[in-house]
């Protein structure tokens, strides 16, 4: 077998397995159960296949005719290079544990069927993101993701849940739009989408590449990564079934954002870049303080999927700066994308770890998200709270025993050499980070049960705990090389900044401390298993203003029904004056009278007929006798 | 007194006009069929007349009788259908009356 018809392997086996569910089986959950998880096996064995030697690291491109029209033309292709064979890797292994959780998690669902084939073709679309090789190509798929997206948030058919996905795919739209914008000046100023080309077009001639053209792309980060302004969707989305979070609305999806950031950093200007890493860095401390005024399990989760989604925004703007201004060689081009996508990877472990965890508690307390009134689980469930514990040490960042120590610290190094306050903000949002994951941990895991469903909670079944016990163990060991396949560790060990010794014990100082002092501050200060949130009984100006999220839904809410809703009512009336009304209904109301005066005509008696022959006869005699010649010409 | 074209065609016309104001005034069906007849003698008439005074004396012009045959060949197929029509609406209606036989109109 050759590369690239593994790689269609790849990408098809799920859509396979999404048409043959959408065929068979609908109604048959075991069935779509097995197809689902088949395809999910089918793509994480043929990437090992391909990233365990099989694949020898050089950049991979095969590509067909798609679409011609005229001088523009849009190929379909897939490039496996070093970056999306890493990314490869973190969707096939992190989505398979997700379809094996699926398959424990939703055994009670009513409409697996729907469920498992939405997931299949989530699979392809952002598989399809992955491998792309143009611009193009990868925006179909970044919208077919979006589609899966809303299908899935919406799973549960609740009017919370159409809601939900209703937002995500409107808001997503509104960053699609800038996205779309962007792709189409790039194919304007370089005349291709091809990445390959684009990146040699683009760096033979630097000053085509504008800062507008960086910053329309960013808008599909935007909403796909749920940065700020855009942010709105992704809390909002967890009405979505639990690995629906874990995979799509924290591992992989809104990674694509970053990940596309990597794929196309070419395009990025020096300025366009320092407003990315603002934007980041914003995102990053804002979501870490709105994480503080949640109750629900999976809202926190959510939050600290923001901030850790701008972490890694901030990353790829501060990493590619500190390569631009103080690297040397080839690779410090690349910073940006190392820094970024080694939190991504690291992320996607523990933040899928910490979903599903929730998955298996909400799983085991019927369906209770409340912190509060959770408690004690980490006896009822070991298995379940000992890997939670890993994960949040690994989001924390406790220095060698978590990935998130690895990847985080290198973002707060680059931050350090490149902009301090950047850097004293993300340093703020760890500690905050620790702070609010400590704060979920002791209150749903230590101390006594507060609530019936939590006292009788029990271990979830083996599909549920294996992925849970294997995530951990990538969220423990993610920082170290070894546990990825060899094709894959370039982008993560050479594409990062190495600092010098000092800053190297400096940063893990930093890490110790604040990671260390915020689970501790959240043990002393929340205490376990307490049964209601003491910043809101101690502090509730502070705690207000965290549970406000600063306003942004009610203000898009105020934008919409003020500003929106008041110009479609405009739009809508000169729609019904002048399109409906004056045109359409205008030219059927002169065909009704024109009907109404050939009916008058219509008299029934041949007498009148005769006489409208016979001026029929005058008239054309008239013509034909040149008598109507000033008349008609 | 000589008689010339114009007294053929003065004929042809006042066939031509009572056959046009009997289509157009009387009700009975057979009468507007028999002056629809009317007007086509009326056109046979002058066509006639024309074929026969446009002739050189040794070139004689044979077009208008010529049309003429043609006329009273349709003529005949006409009337064939047209009785035929005018017998099928009476044994359906019991009547020729053209002011009672509006049935698509109604």
């Amino acid at each position: 077998m050759d590369l690239g018809s593994v790689i269609c392997v790849i990408l098809l086996a799920p859509l396979v397995a999404a048409g043959l569910i959408w065929i068979l089986a609908r109604e048959r959950a075991a069935l779509a159960m097995t197809l689902s998880l088949g395809a999910a096996g089918t793509i994480l064995a043929s990437s090992l296949w391909l990233l365990l030697g099989n694949w020898d690291g050089s950049a991979f491109e095969i590509s067909t005719e798609w679409l011609v029209l005229g001088s523009f033309r849009v190929d379909a292709g897939f490039l496996l290079n070093d970056l999306s064979a890493l990314m490869l890797f973190v969707v096939a292994f992190v989505g398979f544990w997700i379809h094996l959780f699926s398959v424990g998690y939703m055994n009670h669902d009513k409409a697996r069927g729907r469920f498992f084939g939405g997931l299949s073709i989530f699979m392809f679309s952002m598989l399809g993101i992955v491998l792309a090789n143009n611009l193009f190509m990868m925006f179909i798929f970044w919208e077919l993701v979006g589609f899966s997206s809303y299908m899935l948030i919406g799973h549960y058919l609740t009017d919370e849940a159409a809601d939900a996905s209703k937002k995500a795919f409107i808001v997503n739209r509104v960053g699609d739009f800038g996205f779309l914008i962007g792709i189409i000046i790039t194919y304007w100023t370089f005349g291709t989408v091809n990445l390959v080309e684009l990146q040699k077009l683009a760096q033979a001639s630097p000053e085509a590449v504008t800062t507008l053209m960086g910053l329309l792309l960013f808008c599909g980060v935007l909403g796909k990564s749920a940065q700020m302004p855009l942010h709105v969707w992704l809390p909002d989305a967890m009405a979505g079934p639990t690995p629906i979070s874990a995979l799509i609305h924290a591992a992989t999806m809104v990674a694509a954002g970053v990940y596309f950031l990597g794929r196309s950093f070419f395009l990025f200007t020096e300025d366009a870049l320092h407003l990315v890493a603002w934007v980041g860095v914003v995102t990053a401390a804002c979501a870490a303080i709105w994480a503080f005024g949640q109750r629900d399990i999976k809202k926190i989760l959510a939050y600290s999927t923001l901030s850790q989604l701008g972490y890694m925004v901030a990353a790829f703007g501060l990493g590619s700066l500190y390569g631009m201004h103080h690297g040397d060689g080839n690779e410090a081009l690349y910073y940006g994308i190392g820094a970024s996508m080694f939190h991504l990877t690291t992320h996607a472990f523990f933040k899928a770890l910490l979903f599903l965890g929730s998955g298996s508690v909400i799983h085991a307390c019927h369906h209770e998200q409340d912190i509060f009134k959770m408690g004690g689980l980490l006896k009822k469930m070991p298995i379940t709270g000992f890997t939670f514990l890993l994960g949040v040490i690994a989001i924390a960042g406790i220095p060698f025993i978590s990935a998130g120590f690895f990847s985080k610290d290198l973002i707060l190094y680059v931050a350090k050499q490149t902009s301090l306050p950047a850097f004293y903000i993300l340093t703020a949002t760890a500690l905050l980070t620790a702070l609010y994951m400590g704060r979920l941990f002791v209150t749903a895991f230590l101390g006594k049960p507060n609530s019936e469903h939590a006292g009788h909670a029990k271990e979830s079944p083996w599909t549920i705990y294996v992925p849970l016990v294997v995530l951990a163990a990538f969220s423990v060991g993610g920082g170290y090389m070894v546990m990825y396949p060899e094709s894959i560790r370039e982008v993560i060990s050479h594409w990062v900044p190495h600092p010098g010794a000092a800053d190297h014990k400096l940063m893990i100082i930093i890490s110790a401390v604040v990671s260390l002092l915020g689970l501790g501050l959240a043990r002393v200060f929340y205490g376990a298993g307490s049964k209601s949130d003491r910043l809101e009984d101690t502090v509730p100006v502070i705690y207000g203003i965290s549970r406000s999220k600063f306003f942004f839904d009610e203000v898009y809410g105020y934008y919409v029904k003020k500003v929106q809703d008041r110009l479609a009512d405009v739009a809508g009336f000169l729609d019904a004056l002048f399109i409906s009304g004056l045109m359409v209904r205008g030219s059927a109301a002169v065909a009704g009278l024109l009907g109404i005066a050939a009916r008058r005509a219509h008299t029934g008696s041949v007498s009148t007929y005769v006489w409208w022959f016979f001026f029929g006869l005058l008239l054309f005699g008239a013509y034909a006798g040149g008598f109507l010649d000033g008349i008609i010409r | 007194m000589i008689i010339g074209l114009e007294h053929y065609l003065f004929v042809a016309v006042l066939l031509f006009a009572i056959g046009f104001f009997g289509v157009l005034l009387r009700k009975n069906t057979l009468i507007v069929f028999m002056c629809l007849e009317l007007m086509l003698s009326a056109s046979i008439l002058a066509l006639i007349a024309f074929s026969r005074y446009h002739s050189t004396p040794g070139h004689p012009l044979m077009e208008g009788n010529l049309f003429v045959l043609f006329i009273i060949a349709i003529a005949a197929c006409e009337v064939a259908v047209g009785l035929a029509i005018i017998v099928a609406l009476w044994r359906r209606n019991q009547t020729v009356e053209l002011s009672e036989i509006n049935e698509l109109k109604n």
